[in-house]
């Protein structure tokens, strides 16, 4: 027991110090956001030929170095590229068109090539869309578990379940911070995943509960019979 | 007897995996063709139209006289007509300096998301550049995609004017909603009209009645001796209480001659205008009360492409006058279809990465459970590749969400057969068919009460009008439907039988 009770606080201790690290990190770095969401700039070179993008890529590690790009093809020829990355000086673009004509043939020229300034989305605007979804979703399933569990109290069933999926998503937050793992496409998921993983934790958890409460009761009937 | 079931199913299972994985080719003119469908991806995977948006730097020119008022003129003046009337002429910015500011740049992005929600966009990303007040929208490639980039730009300016006057008596500050509305046709018509219903506010309802009250067609009648030769035509709409007939009629007067009582018709009307565009120019019959005025887009029709079209023109207008005007009128600077940078070679990648997985917790099966095992395992194919052909087939929107949801219930399904088949290898005789069909029933009672909440978020998902959630919602949907149906069909089936052997 007082092992269990030693690895519980261990883990708690574990969890709160992600959580606190991940405050620490958000507050003094914020949250790294994916190329995709960021303040950008993108040229577009019109190749006149359909290209392979690891060529592309190789030429902008070559440009850019150990700045992100976003390589894509551009409309239905797929003859046009679409170069996007955090900054694009005269320097690099210049640099960067030369060794397009070098591999592809063309003769695109700096002075004819715009940089376009992209502006960076809002995380707010990133989850604006799942949070009546959630919102409903979490209503709904916390209604079913109350009626399902009430045995083991329904308030206690209520806060347990919002304790635990609302601690999993700060975890899963924190982690993201700490780590720099970016947000941006795949963070959604991340999030359903994890809410799906306690949903199906914190469900077990109470199956488990109802059946040691139901059995304990059986004994307690035999004991007064 | 037994044999030949298992023999078949296997049969079937390994038909199902061939056309799941590698299609059904025919041949269409010179080429092969798989006749089996893509699957439909969403923005993420498919690439998106990409609009920019940006403010608009142009002048117009325009007249004014001496005390600075615009004067409207049809005709072009030369500048020695514009010194006659002491006219002048200036070059005013479309979007004046005091208009460009961030509060303005943020409520146009707000109105243009609103008008792609009120269109139905089901994904959309939009930033804005809070320098220059460039937004870059971004919308999936479809059949209507043309009609919500037309839309984005529209300013949205919505106007009820005087026709002879021009003074503006009703504009987008009235309006407090804009839908759109179907009804049948008259007695005389047959088919559907559609109607853009036009709800204005308590003030906008006050104008509306004092309109409808002043804007009437009245008839002067006089007793004249002279020859009438008037013969007009005019271009009209006309009112009733609740419906404005947008499309014109020709109401043409012809004159009588030797007439010894003349009618004369004059008519006060109104024209409403969208982005200083008339739309019609009407007067009304009776005064309208309630508020609701209902403008019939083309006349009644039962062709549904007609009626499509004027069904999306009118969603078109009710979403631009919904949503508001736009503060800062913008161009569309460039309008083109970028691919995702999410190719088909990331995608191999990852299926491949998820099918070496399960390979290994497929070989895993075999080893612990044998023949059970086994049977399991090429159930569980089985399983995997009617799954993709159900999603290919449902029309369901593969998203990297989507893409999520088919690893999730193959995960799933993963956990099911191993509750199934540890539970018959738990009981003391495994091998006998009552074990088997036992345990088959424990395992889908103890596994799909548990899986109940992730149920009901699953369809709360489905319901969603976004695409990466619904497509989540749905995947996972087909998903539990499956496992649950197939397993009991298939792998259960394939257990007993082999239980009974």
């Amino acid at each position: 027991m007082k092992q269990f009770i030693k690895s519980k606080q261990l883990k708690i201790i574990l969890m709160l110090l992600v959580i606190i690290a991940g405050i620490v990190m958000i507050a003094v770095k914020g949250f790294n956001f994916d190329l995709k969401y960021q303040d950008t700039q993108r040229v577009e070179l019109y190749l006149k030929t359909e290209f392979n993008i690891s060529d592309i890529r190789q030429i902008t590690d070559e440009v850019f170095g150990n700045q992100k790009v976003m390589i894509q093809k551009v409309e239905v020829f797929e003859d046009s590229v679409s170069i996007t990355t955090t900054s694009i000086s005269d320097e690099q673009k210049s640099n960067l068109i030369t060794k397009i004509n070098e591999k592809y043939g063309t003769e695109l020229t700096a002075e004819d090539t715009t940089v376009e300034d992209i502006g960076h989305t809002r995380g707010r605007d990133i989850i604006k869309p799942y949070i009546i979804p959630f919102v409903v979703a979490v209503i709904i399933v916390l209604i079913y578990l109350g009626i399902r569990y009430h045995k083991l109290s329904i308030a206690k069933v209520i806060a347990k379940s919002i304790g635990i999926m609302a601690l999993a998503q700060i975890l899963l937050f924190s982690v993201m911070a700490i780590t720099r793992i970016p947000i941006g496409r795949l963070t959604i998921p991340m999030v359903i995943l994890v809410y799906l993983l306690t949903l199906f934790g914190i469900t077990n958890k109470f199956e488990k509960d109802l059946s040691k409460k139901k059995l304990d009761e059986n004994k307690d009937k035999s004991k007064k019979k | 007897m037994k044999k030949v079931k298992i023999i078949t199913m296997i049969v079937l299972i390994i038909l199902i995996t061939m056309v799941s994985f590698f299609g059904v080719y025919t041949q269409v003119q010179n080429r092969m063709e798989n006749q089996v469908r893509n699957y439909a991806l969403d923005m993420d995977l498919d690439g998106a139209r990409y609009v920019r948006l940006s403010v608009n730097k142009e002048s117009t020119e325009v007249i004014k006289d001496a005390n600075g008022n615009e004067v409207e003129t049809d005709e072009e003046m030369t500048d020695e007509q514009l010194a006659e009337n002491g006219y002048t002429k200036e070059s005013v910015p479309n979007n004046s300096e005091d208009v460009l500011t961030v509060e303005n740049y943020e409520k146009s992005k707000k109105i243009i998301s609103e008008r792609l929600e009120s269109q139905g966009v089901g994904e959309y990303e939009i930033s804005l550049d809070n320098e220059t007040g460039d937004i870059l929208v971004q919308i999936p490639e479809n059949n209507t995609t043309d009609t919500f980039v037309s839309n984005m730009n529209t300013v949205g300016k919505f106007e009820i004017i005087d026709a002879d006057t021009k003074e503006v008596l009703m504009d987008n500050s009235d309006i407090k909603l804009v839908n759109v509305m179907y009804g049948s046709g008259s007695s005389t018509t047959s088919g559907t009209t559609v109607y853009l219903n036009i709800e204005f506010n308590k003030e906008g309802t006050k104008k509306l009645e004092e309109i409808s009250n002043t804007y009437v067609e009245s008839t002067d009648t006089t007793n004249t001796t002279s020859e009438n030769t008037t013969n007009t035509e005019t271009e009209n709409t006309s009112t009733d209480n609740t419906t404005t007939e947008g499309n014109t009629t020709e109401n043409t007067t012809s004159g009588e001659t030797d007439a010894t009582e003349d009618s004369t018709e004059t008519t006060k009307e109104i024209k409403l205008n969208i982005d200083d565009q008339e739309i019609m120019t009407t007067s009304f019959d009776e005064p309208i009360e309630n508020g609701k005025l209902q403008l019939s887009m083309g006349s009644a029709t039962t062709d549904v492409d007609t009626l499509q079209d004027n069904i999306s023109q009118a969603s078109s207008i009710a979403s631009v006058l919904d949503s508001g005007n736009l503060p800062i009128q913008y161009d569309i600077e460039s309008n083109e279809y970028i691919l995702s940078d999410i190719t088909n070679t990331h995608i191999a990648y990852l299926a491949l990465a998820v099918g070496i997985v399960l390979l290994i917790g497929l070989i895993i099966f075999i080893i612990r459970y044998r023949v059970n095992g086994l049977l399991s395992v090429i159930a569980f194919i089985g399983l995997v590749s009617f799954y993709l052909l159900v999603i290919r087939y449902t029309n369901v929107s593969v998203s990297i969400q989507g893409i999520v949801g088919i690893i999730v219930t193959i995960i799933l399904n993963y956990i099911f057969i191993n509750k199934i088949l540890s539970t018959i290898k738990k009981s003391e005789d495994s091998k006998k068919l009552e074990t088997v069909k036992e345990g088959i029933k424990e395992s889908y009672r103890e596994f799909f009460i548990k899986l109940i909440p992730i149920c009901l978020s699953v369809i709360v998902f489905c319901f969603i009008n976004w695409t990466t959630i619904s497509s989540f919602g749905m995947v996972m949907f087909w998903g539990i439907t499956l496992i649950a149906l197939y397993n009991y069909l298939i792998t259960a089936t394939m257990l007993k039988v082999k239980a009974e052997k």
